[in-house]
């Protein structure tokens, strides 16, 4: 039995005019997996992860979480954010514990759990800043935590790299998959959107392809790479996975341009 | 005690002794049989102004957040506050006082409809500064929100307030700079024919001048009244700005904002010109749809034709309407709208000049700035409107009559104008990125070279948003200085404000006077559409992020 089930799904954007972004868009994770979301820009992902967040509603099909339809946000499923969504005006620790207090914590316990996150992710010693005075790799850090706080079945990530430099993204995606293979972590699935696909390869289990807009599942990968993966970074087998991937999504914009051609 | 809370309480302490110092020597060496009042004109100013500014936060956060959540409020409410803005607010006093007067006659009619007159010259900034940036919270924080489960009570005391609260700080130190601004309009009214005052601050400037013939005293009060804004300036509005500044980029600032550190002054700067930028470009260019338009040009209409008939005490039919509005004077009117427009353009021209010329020095050499900041912010901080009786009398000692009045109104005009100007231009000159600096340093750029390729088409948009606000309170500042009445007699020199005052105060002619409003509306409002949205989109293009 699958943990969660993304059913037919079809979104469409209203701007001007209808736009299709995502077509009759199905699978399904099971516990204990890394799933990654990559695709050409504009098609679609990030919007299926925010359906999944319960961020936006599709106009059809639905999301099954237990086998029950996902209709409101709750916090087994939490979200790290591109933009990290931090309020400026909370320190670093009640930006962790708010969301805490939001599910009925009790202010000690909320502490005690906002410290132990921090802790994970670091950053202990500036709990009492404001985000305004860190770094983008330490509010992404504090983005983390407060998504692992709530201790949720499923942690999404949209674009969680991408707004920061190249080290500091190499550092952090190791930090990530330390947390989630550390036994004590009780989080165990990730769903994450991104465009680079050297970075879906290096850190998931499966990745979905998804194709131009209106976007359909263009292929579903499992990465038979053993972990922990730092060993295999210059591995052969590593670099097939992402030409393999990255010839999919270049085929499928030249046909798509293509159709466009002839449309015009 | 930290570093910043220790120094508020040495200006506290040093800042009242001050002013004690100050009103014991003014009570001491000035003869004038109401001097012993003072301390309780003060008082009553100070409550007043007070009570005008909690209403206005009270009616300017309710809505602003109303509107900013809730669609179909905004679609009403919005709009018709748009329209209502750009009336000056010193036009529709005389029918204020009517009404408010024939339901609660006598003194307390008469401290409502001054606290009435205080009250909708605050509301707008904070009403629009709290809409506006309750709608630009950064989508990611919403979502972040939203998907973390903070909702309804919660989400105001979390996320809502805390990111309105640098606007409410912003619009609040601005409405409570405009409350002094109008103070002495509020206080001491002429209506029918006879003087009324309010016990307090201005009513005594204006009495000193024009009853006692003491403008020496007036003047003395305008600078006890310009150091108690300055004092509360620092106190409170300083102080709050403080407060935020964690996460807003606010930063605090030294007595009288003097640089004790050239950046901080800067970016103390740029957060006031960001927040009146915002408001104004915002509301300038925001686009209506025509129902929307239409809704609140009823919504209006039928404020107005209710006043109309609470006054008349019936339906105003085309008869009356015409017999009230085709009154002998009615055929200058427009050679009155050509005076009072040729008087702003005047006065704005100067204006412009002098401050481009202080804005760019200001921004360029720190020598200059030194004197120019601190300038401002006294500048800023002096009751316009309250200049009025003693310019008017200092300057006819050189030239008497209406020619001395047209002096004085367009001497007004220029220090009204100039500050908002001030501003956008320094702040505009200051956040020339280094690189375009570079670049014309490079390629070699110099003198006229280089104001006229760099500096002045950097500044162009700040030039249009500060003009946007100074003829906004040019308006009303024509208004008020068109007509002085100087003990039982009136001098006045011909334009739209006379014509209104005369009609409103003097003849009770509420019909005629709304149709005056509408005219100078209709300018205020063509003048927008032809001249300033199409600067500003002209302009927006070499926008540089402030």
């Amino acid at each position: 039995m699958a943990l969660l089930e993304v059913k037919n799904i079809i979104k469409n954007f209203i701007n001007t005019k209808k736009i299709l972004v995502l077509d009759n868009v199905s699978f399904d994770i099971d516990k204990n997996e890394f799933l990654a979301i990559v695709g050409p820009s504009g098609c679609g992902k990030s919007t299926l992860l925010r359906i999944i967040a319960s961020l936006e509603t599709p106009d059809s099909g639905v999301v099954l979480f237990h086998d029950k339809p996902l209709l409101a946000t709750t916090p087994e499923i939490t979200m790290v954010f591109q933009q990290f969504g931090l309020l400026p005006w909370k320190t670093v620790l009640e930006n962790i514990e708010l969301p805490l207090e939001m599910h009925g914590f009790k202010s000690k316990e909320r502490r005690e759990i906002a410290t132990r996150f921090l802790k994970d992710v670091g950053l202990e010693d500036f709990k009492d800043i404001c985000p305004h005075g860190l770094s983008g790799g330490m509010k992404q850090r504090v983005g983390i935590a407060r998504a692992l706080a709530l201790e949720p079945e499923i942690m999404l990530m949209d674009e969680p790299f991408s707004s920061l430099d190249a080290l500091t993204a190499e550092t952090l995606r190791k930090e990530v998959l330390n947390i989630w293979t550390d036994k004590s972590n009780v989080t165990d699935n990730i769903i994450m959107v991104t465009h680079s696909i050297e970075e879906a390869v290096f850190m998931a289990d499966r990745i979905l392809v998804l194709s131009m807009r209106p976007s359909k599942i263009l292929s579903d990968i499992k990465i038979n790479i053993p972990r922990p993966r730092e060993k295999y970074q210059r591995d052969r087998k590593l670099f097939d996975y992402v030409d393999e991937i990255k010839n999919l999504i270049i085929k499928d914009i030249q046909t798509s341009d293509h159709q466009n051609n002839l449309c015009h | 005690m930290n570093k910043s809370r220790r120094r508020y309480l040495i200006s506290f302490v040093i800042g009242s002794a001050l002013l004690t110092l100050l009103y014991f020597s003014i009570m001491n060496s000035i003869k004038n049989p109401e001097i012993s009042n003072l301390p309780y004109y003060t008082f009553r100013s100070l409550l007043r102004i007070s009570i005008a500014y909690f209403l206005s936060l009270a009616i300017g956060l309710t809505f602003g957040i109303g509107s900013a959540v809730n669609k179909k409020i905004s679609a009403i409410i919005t709009p018709t506050f748009d329209i209502l803005q750009s009336i000056p607010i010193l036009g529709y006093f005389p029918a204020v006082i009517v009404i408010i007067l024939g339901i609660i006659p006598g003194i307390i009619g008469l401290e409502m409809a001054s606290i009435f007159l205080l009250f909708t010259s605050m509301t707008w900034a904070i009403f629009f500064g709290v809409y506006d940036s309750a709608r630009s919270i950064p989508i990611n924080i919403l979502d972040a929100a939203k998907s973390f489960g903070i909702k309804g009570f919660q989400f105001i005391r979390h996320v809502m307030i805390p990111a309105i609260m640098p606007a409410i700080i912003s619009g609040s130190f601005l409405a409570w700079c405009d409350g002094w601004f109008f103070m002495i309009a509020a206080e001491y009214i002429t209506y029918a024919g006879e003087v009324r005052s309010l016990p307090g601050l201005g009513s005594f400037l204006a009495k000193s001048a024009y009853v006692y013939n003491d403008v020496n005293l007036s003047a003395t009060i305008l600078i006890l009244i310009t150091s108690i804004v300055l004092f509360i300036n620092y106190l409170i509005w300083h102080r709050l700005t403080d407060k935020v500044s964690g996460y807003a980029h606010m930063i605090k600032l030294g007595f009288f904002g003097l640089p004790h550190n050239e950046k901080h002054n800067k970016k103390r700067l740029t957060i006031q010109f960001k927040f009146r930028h915002r408001v104004v470009s915002k509301s300038k260019t925001r686009a209506y749809t025509t129902h929307q338009r239409l809704i609140s040009i009823i919504i209006v209409a039928v404020i107005f034709f209710s006043v109309i008939f609470y006054i008349m005490k019936k339906i105003p039919t085309i008869d009356i309407v015409e017999k009230n509005i085709l009154v002998p004077e009615i055929s200058k009117l427009p050679v009155y709208a050509f005076f009072t427009l040729s008087r702003l353009s005047i006065a704005y021209i100067i204006a412009l000049g002098i401050a481009i010329f202080m804005g760019v020095l200001a921004a360029e050499k720190k020598k200059f700035a030194m004197v120019f900041y601190p300038l401002y912010d006294i500048g800023q901080a002096v009751p316009i409107l309250a200049l009025f009786p003693i310019l008017s009398v200092y300057v006819s000692h050189f030239v008497g009559g209406r020619l001395g009045l047209e002096v004085t109104a367009i001497t007004m005009l220029v220090l009204d104008m100039i500050w908002y100007m001030f501003l956008n231009i320094v702040v505009a000159v200051k956040s020339i990125p280094e690189e375009t600096r570079e670049v014309s340093k490079i390629f070699g750029f110099k003198g006229i070279k280089r104001i006229k390729h760099i500096i002045l088409p950097a500044i162009m948009p700040a030039i249009v948003t500060g003009s946007i606000l100074a003829w906004g309170t040019g308006w009303n500042t024509v208004i008020f200085a068109e007509y002085m009445p100087h003990g039982n007699e009136v001098i006045s020199i011909p334009g739209l404000g006379s014509f209104l005052s005369k009609e409103g105060y003097e003849e009770g002619n509420t019909i005629l006077l709304i149709f005056i409003l509408f005219v100078i509306s209709s300018i205020v409002i063509l003048m927008e559409k032809f001249i300033w949205k199409k600067l500003l989109a002209k302009t927006e293009k070499y926008e540089i992020e402030a």
